[in-house]
């Protein structure tokens, strides 16, 4: 069973075509300012990284996109649409999916299960019509059955579907997390330090399987990560935050070589 | 509405208010440590009240286990009333340390604690009924020579308040400004409130949080004890049952004002005593439903409670 | 046989509703969510089949026809569905335990308007509730399915995509609704639905005992069905079952041992009527020692192989 959604979505990648625009997006805790007006957008199609210092914002950026947080000021646009201050499920609807910085699997339901939850907004049987085993619930039940196992597959754990999540190693957890996410039938997959914990030959293998994601599925992916060889092969334009402020965007080559970056990650007088 | 009888109701209000109040104390005060509700602390009121009974020399009544015993001596009140609220600590010690500590090692949601404490209350309440039965009993009057109440309006049109409520409400003050000065002014009390805000970090900075989560449930047991033998001394003790209707109350008392806000609790206990005491004489039989209302209603429009500060979840 | 039901009749029936309620913790709990307004709807539903049976439909000669007990069961149901809907949306976007705290005001607050109002009979209650069987046992045949549906029920629950979703939000809300789960909505739907079934329970209920008051359906009710599920179990829906059975039944066969003569009369007295003693801790050793219940999916999946060993 294919993988590939029932129908693409939206047009096939034409550069202009912003897939996400983020607009001087501000976000205050306290007294703390997280995010201070960064603006950039990500062209459908694109493989964005996101790289920055500790602190810099990151993953705050990740949850104002998502809609975990509300922004202070500024404004998303997803396809077009205003997504502002959408609540996360609703943001999952619209086909924007993530992965977490520390792996937030449900830990006591198996590898299958955890798969199968994500394909809530891409099926509709209800309450009743579940309860009751009706035809079409039946079928939607099986689809999401195959679905999900098939992404356990495209991820390489396919062999323990009924292990509880929790009992995966860290690598795999990171993987499983890759796997849910892709059942929502995302346009846009925001991926948080996927590579963390995993070691050289893991991270190989991680950006091969990003690579063939976003080709097979026409995803368009948004990746946080530290481990910046992997985000200097693997992404077509890099942004870089220090202290919620966006410093630097361009392609790799461009942005390894900006002052401000290089300071940002050296500190002053390198 | 005339100011006699405005006047009137408002002392009433603080007079019920400042039992909540003393309550709502302690209640608080384990919640400002550790960030559970101790719902066991109407158990703890229970057995203060009980006690000092106890020690007063008097005697049992006829159902229960223990029908019909009296202690061999007799304590004055005051003394009574410092045995029972010690008695009542080591209660609430005592249960820290079987039903509590283990719940904090194995780092438990405060939920699970606080179904822990409902269970160990109900327990606790019906343990005493089964040893004292549920009758209604009541103090020899330690107030005998002074009048039975003060008259803060004037002769013609009298304003009063029972005495043993003023004084209830001065006890209230006392312990709230002892607690204040505690909590702020003292090294136990800046412990405490590391305590409060990490256990772990506390503990590995050399702070002995055994000893301080000792003490917070000493001073609260404490304070329940006194609470429990205040009110029976102003209605009567009405039975076990009235500490777990107190420890309900006791919610609504300690959310509106702040979960964990020491003066936060004196000031839910009084606002719920004159909200109580300003329900219209159609409605008296509802009185009892006015706590939980606002108790509700709070939750939805501003959980934090009147003192509080609003949570930011860090995501 | 015969008079074994004779004797336990009550106990049998009494057994059967409790575990129905305790199954009415369970829903919400699947989702994460500590309520424990089920005895109010339980006093509602009870309240609903006492006025319809006691003052709206006529008092003939003989028995109480049942079909009118099932359309009170009907009634109570969807009232106190409407009302869990009228609560649950602003009571559920609670957490935790604040969302625990305000279905204890819930609970307290029905309790004294039951206690006032005229038509519940205030104080006194209502009784003389007419009875459709002629024997207490025969309430099994009403009992019974009620059971068998709430389990059936449940138990597909778990296998459905609605089920699914209320367990993700149990394990992780954040990640669940990042997922496409709309928290809200399913923790109403939970707590909707575990109130209809209450309310059903409580109708029944009201024949069953005969009476009702505001002494039914109160906060010692709540920490008697929190006995049920943390002891039974709060992860799979067979642990409130055998909860709600075992428990029920427990102070009855405890009664039978206070009856052996060596005991001393104190242990005796306390088997007898420390049925809350018992309970209440047995909450707390189960909060520490077993806090998922005893009857856990793990065990279940124990017990399931070692049958097909067995085989």
């Amino acid at each position: 069973m294919s993988v590939a959604p029932a129908a693409v979505p939206g047009a096939p990648p034409a550069s202009g075509a912003d897939l996400l625009v983020v607009d001087a997006v501000t976000c205050q805790f306290g007294g703390v300012t997280a995010v201070n007006a960064v603006s950039f957008a990500v062209a459908r199609g694109e493989l964005f990284g996101l790289i920055g210092p500790n602190g810099a914002g990151k993953t705050t950026l990740f949850n104002l996109i998502t809609g975990l947080t509300a922004p202070g000021g500024g404004h998303l646009r997803y396809r077009g649409e205003d997504i502002t201050g959408l609540p996360p499920h609703r943001v999952a609807e619209r086909g924007i999916a993530r992965t977490f910085q520390n792996v937030r699997l449900f830990g006591e339901l198996s590898a299958l299960d955890n798969v199968m939850i994500a394909r809530h907004v891409r099926t509709r049987s209800g309450l009743v019509s579940g309860v009751l085993g009706l035809g079409a619930a039946r079928r939607e039940e099986r689809e999401t059955r195959e679905r999900a196992t098939a992404l356990l597959a495209l991820v390489g754990l396919a062999d323990r579907p009924e292990e509880r999540a929790r009992n995966f190693a860290y690598g795999d957890q990171r993987r499983l997390e890759i796997a849910r996410a892709l059942a929502l039938e995302p346009e846009l997959l925001l991926l948080d330090e996927p590579a963390a914990g995993m070691n050289a030959g893991e991270k190989r293998a991680l950006s091969d399987l990003i690579r063939s994601v976003r080709a097979r599925l026409s995803l368009t992916v948004l990746l946080i990560e530290h481990y910046v060889p992997l985000v200097m092969n693997l992404c077509d334009r890099i942004a870089v935050l220090n202290f919620g402020q966006l410093i630097a965007l361009g392609p790799p080559a461009l942005v390894q070589k900006h002052p401000a970056v290089v300071e940002a990650y050296l500190g002053d007088g390198a | 509405m005339n100011r006699t009888f405005l006047l009137q109701q408002v002392l009433n209000g603080l007079a019920i208010g400042s039992v909540y109040a003393i309550f709502a104390l302690g209640y608080t005060l384990i919640f400002s440590v550790l960030r559970i509700i101790n719902f066991t602390h109407g158990a703890i009121f229970t057995i203060g009240a009980y006690a000092t009974y106890a020690l007063t020399g008097s005697q049992f009544g006829i159902n229960g286990l223990l029908a019909g015993a009296t202690l061999p001596f007799a304590l004055p009140f005051v003394l009574a009333l410092l045995g029972g609220s010690v008695v009542a600590a080591l209660s609430g010690v005592i249960v820290e340390r079987l039903a509590f500590r283990p719940l904090r090692t194995r780092g438990a949601d405060p939920l699970l604690t606080l179904v822990s404490s409902l269970g160990v209350a109900v327990a606790l309440v019906n343990i005493t009924q089964y040893l004292f039965g549920a009758e209604p009993y009541s103090y020899p009057d330690p107030l005998q020579g002074w009048p039975t109440a003060m008259n803060f309006g004037t002769a013609g049109a009298p304003v009063l308040v029972r005495t043993v409520q003023v004084v209830i409400f001065g006890v209230s003050m006392v312990m709230l400004v002892l607690l204040t000065y505690l909590m702020n002014a003292t090294r136990t009390g800046k412990a405490l409130r590391a305590v409060a805000e990490d256990m772990t970090t506390s503990s590995l900075l050399g702070i002995d949080t055994d000893r301080l989560v000792l003490l917070t449930f000493v001073i609260s047991g404490f304070l329940g004890g006194v609470t429990g033998t205040l009110i029976g001394l102003s209605v009567g003790v009405a039975g076990p049952y009235f500490g777990i209707a107190f420890g309900l109350k006791g919610l609504a008392v300690i959310v509106l004002g702040g979960l964990g806000d020491i003066p936060g609790a004196v000031v839910g206990g009084l606002i719920i005593g004159l909200a109580e005491a300003f329900v219209p004489a159609q409605y008296i039989a509802y009185r009892e439903a006015v706590p939980f209302a606002l108790l509700f209603v709070v939750l939805l429009v501003r959980p934090q409670g009147l003192l509080g500060r609003a949570q930011v979840q860090k995501v | 046989m015969a008079s074994f039901l004779a004797t336990y009749d009550f106990l049998l029936v009494s057994m059967v509703l409790a575990a129905v309620l305790a199954l009415t913790l369970y829903l919400p709990l699947m989702a994460g969510q500590l309520s424990v307004a089920s005895p109010g709807f339980y006093a509602l539903g009870g309240y609903i089949a006492a006025i319809m049976s006691t003052k709206i439909f006529p008092a003939g000669p003989g028995l109480y026809p049942v079909s009118l007990v099932l359309l009170e069961m009907a009634v109570a149901a969807v009232v106190s569905g409407a009302l869990g809907l009228a609560v649950g949306v602003p009571a559920l976007r609670l957490r935790g335990i604040f969302l625990a705290l305000a279905t204890i005001a819930f609970v307290q607050i029905l309790g004294v308007v039951a206690l006032n109002l005229q038509i519940t009979g205030g104080a006194v209650g209502i009784f003389g509730i007419p009875q459709p069987f002629a024997n207490p046992i025969e309430y099994m045949w009403l009992a019974v399915p009620l059971l068998l549906v709430s389990m059936v029920f449940v138990a597909r629950l778990e296998r459905t995509r609605t089920g699914r979703a209320l367990v993700a939000l149990r394990e992780d809300e954040l990640a669940a609704a990042a997922m496409g789960v709309n928290p809200t909505y399913h923790k109403v739907l939970a707590f909707t639905t575990s109130a209809v079934l209450a309310g059903a329970v409580g109708a029944v209920s009201a024949h069953f005992i005969n009476t009702w008051n505001s002494r039914q359906g109160t906060f010692d009710t709540s920490v008697n069905l929190m006995a049920f599920v943390l002891v039974g179990g709060s992860r799979t829906f067979v642990g409130p079952v055998v909860g709600g059975l075992v428990l029920t039944a427990l102070p009855e066969a405890l009664r039978g041992v206070a009856g052996v003569d060596l005991l001393p009369g104190w242990l005796a007295a306390f088997l007898r009527d420390g049925r809350l003693i018992i309970f209440g801790v047995l909450i707390a050793i189960g909060t520490v020692f077993f806090p998922h219940g005893l009857i856990t999916p793990g065990l279940l999946r124990r017990l399931g192989r070692w049958r097909a060993r067995a085989r």
